[in-house]
């Protein structure tokens, strides 16, 4: 009856597998099992040493934090319930303090520990790794920026209020001989009014004060949106007095008519004529509007507005 | 357990008489009775039982009062005669109102420091290779674990289920050891 050390290398052969011992001390054996292991524990000599060792180990694996979750639970609910397994348990935690400090700690607060010693900033490679990341973070920026004027143009336009200097037009003087470059009064164009959303048409607006004839390489520019949808709007200046309706004809450099505007009128300063011209229409070159109004049945010319598609 | 089986005290003369049973030698009589108890209560233990010492040693109480009537016709292995008593005093245990469960309790800060104190102690009474081995088989944390045990089965020549079955055998010896300095230093 006594505990046989000598028969105990041949118990592995008594068909109690060590994890069914162990199933046993947590208390996890079903109703079939549990009467054969039983009784089989009490005549057994050898099954009842491999059950006190497995004891001690199920001991050392809670105090060195070697459980599962489940074993755990199963392991405070069903093993912890004698005075003698709590003293086996502080002889676990006792040889744990001593042997392994280390471990002493806990297996999830060692695995944290281990995470940050990997992933800490303080590592040098981490460091680099996030240079890295935040240079090509920039790059990318600028490129898609380069690479997309029109994302460039939104991102502007939703952060400072989108104006584009008048063209200069020569004063009385542009009217002379004179071929010397004219002077240039610069106005700012008053602000596009147009829906942000994303899904409105893109609208990019320049403001064109008549001139005689084209400026040359004063001529003012505009720098085509993409979009099918997107559109140019030509802010014809005019006199006060020069009322509307107007009519708009959009030609090219070689006199091509493009489009033509039928009872445009001005918005209510009267200060200027909107002249939407769809983006797509346009090419690179350079262009020429014609404004004419009706007045008392006769078309008045009232100046021609020319600009230059990049 | 019915009170007037409680009342009911274990008088020497039974105890004897079971020990008798048991084993004619008296030393062989009470390893036998230490182990039997053993067993009672790792399976009590097993079923969930919250009080497996009590039940343990009422079952061996009841035994004890039945050894004059049943030992000179009983046949079979002595320890199963328990297990027959033990299903019974358990199920009348179950039949008992359930007692709340103490919390559980922190580890005693004395009891802590007596154990680290008899650890010490009992480490120098092994022999140096015990104590060697011990001290590696229970350095290692979880992750480490493995690769040292098969680096200290390789030290040792042996594999690594004859390690597992030694250094569980120095431990078995430590935990007697310390449970016996413990005593001592208590009393």
């Amino acid at each position: 009856m006594a505990s046989n050390n000598g028969q105990f290398e041949q118990a592995n052969s008594s068909g109690f597998p060590d994890e069914m011992i162990r199933r046993f001390l947590l208390g996890d054996l079903n109703a079939t099992e549990r009467p054969v292991f039983e009784q089989r524990l009490l005549v057994d000599d050898a099954l009842a040493a491999r059950v006190r060792l497995a004891e001690l180990e199920l001991a050392d694996d809670y105090a060195y934090r070697q459980l599962s979750n489940a074993e755990r639970e199963l392991f405070t609910e069903k093993f912890l319930l004698s005075a003698d397994r709590e003293r086996k348990v502080r002889v676990s935690r006792s040889l744990r303090d001593h042997f392994a400090p280390a471990a002493v700690a806990g297996g999830s607060a060692a695995y944290i520990n281990r995470l940050r010693a990997v992933f800490g900033v303080s590592q040098l490679a981490w460091r680099f790794a996030f240079a890295v990341v935040v240079l090509l973070l920039l790059f990318g920026a600028a490129l898609l920026v380069i690479k997309e004027p029109r994302l460039a143009r939104q991102i502007t336009n939703s952060i400072v209020p989108r104006r584009r200097l008048a063209p200069s037009v020569p004063h009385e003087a542009s009217h002379s001989n004179n071929t010397s470059a004219p002077e240039h009064q610069t106005t700012p164009s008053p602000m596009p009014v147009h829906d942000q959303t994303a899904a409105s048409p893109l609208i990019v607006s320049v403001a064109l004060l008549p001139m005689a004839s084209s400026p040359g390489d004063a001529t003012p520019w505009i720098s085509l949106p993409k979009g099918v949808e997107d559109i140019a709007r030509l802010q014809l200046a005019v006199k006060p007095d020069q009322l509307g309706p107007y009519r708009a004809e959009l030609l090219t450099s070689e006199r091509q008519p493009v489009l033509s505007g039928e009872l445009i009128k001005a918005p209510d300063n009267g200060a200027q004529v909107n002249f939407d011209v769809p983006a797509r229409l346009l090419k690179s070159g350079d262009y020429q509007i014609r404004l004419s109004r009706d007045n008392a049945g006769a078309n008045e010319n009232l100046g021609s507005y020319y600009f230059r598609v990049q | 357990m019915p009170p007037a089986t409680k009342l009911h005290t274990l008088q020497q003369e039974e105890f004897d008489r079971l020990l008798t049973w048991l084993d004619p030698d008296a030393a062989r009589a009470g390893l036998d009775y230490e182990e039997i108890r053993w067993r009672l209560i790792a399976i009590l233990t097993s079923r969930g039982c919250r009080s497996p010492e009590e039940v343990a040693d009422e079952t061996i109480d009841r035994v004890a009062r039945r050894v004059a009537d049943i030992k000179d016709n009983y046949v079979g292995d002595k320890s199963l005669y328990f297990l027959g008593v033990m299903n019974n005093v358990h199920h009348e245990y179950l039949k008992r109102p359930s007692m709340p469960r103490l919390p559980d309790r922190d580890d005693d800060g004395d009891a802590k420091e007596q154990t680290h104190a008899c650890l010490e102690k009992c480490l120098d009474h092994l022999a140096p290779n015990s104590r060697k081995l011990i001290e590696r088989y229970y350095a290692a944390d979880k992750r480490a674990k493995i690769d040292l045990r098969k680096r200290i089965a390789a030290e040792f020549g042996v594999g690594i289920n004859t390690l597992r079955l030694r250094a569980l055998r120095i431990r078995e010896k430590l935990q007697t050891c310390i449970e016996q300095c413990v005593e001592l230093e208590t009393f």
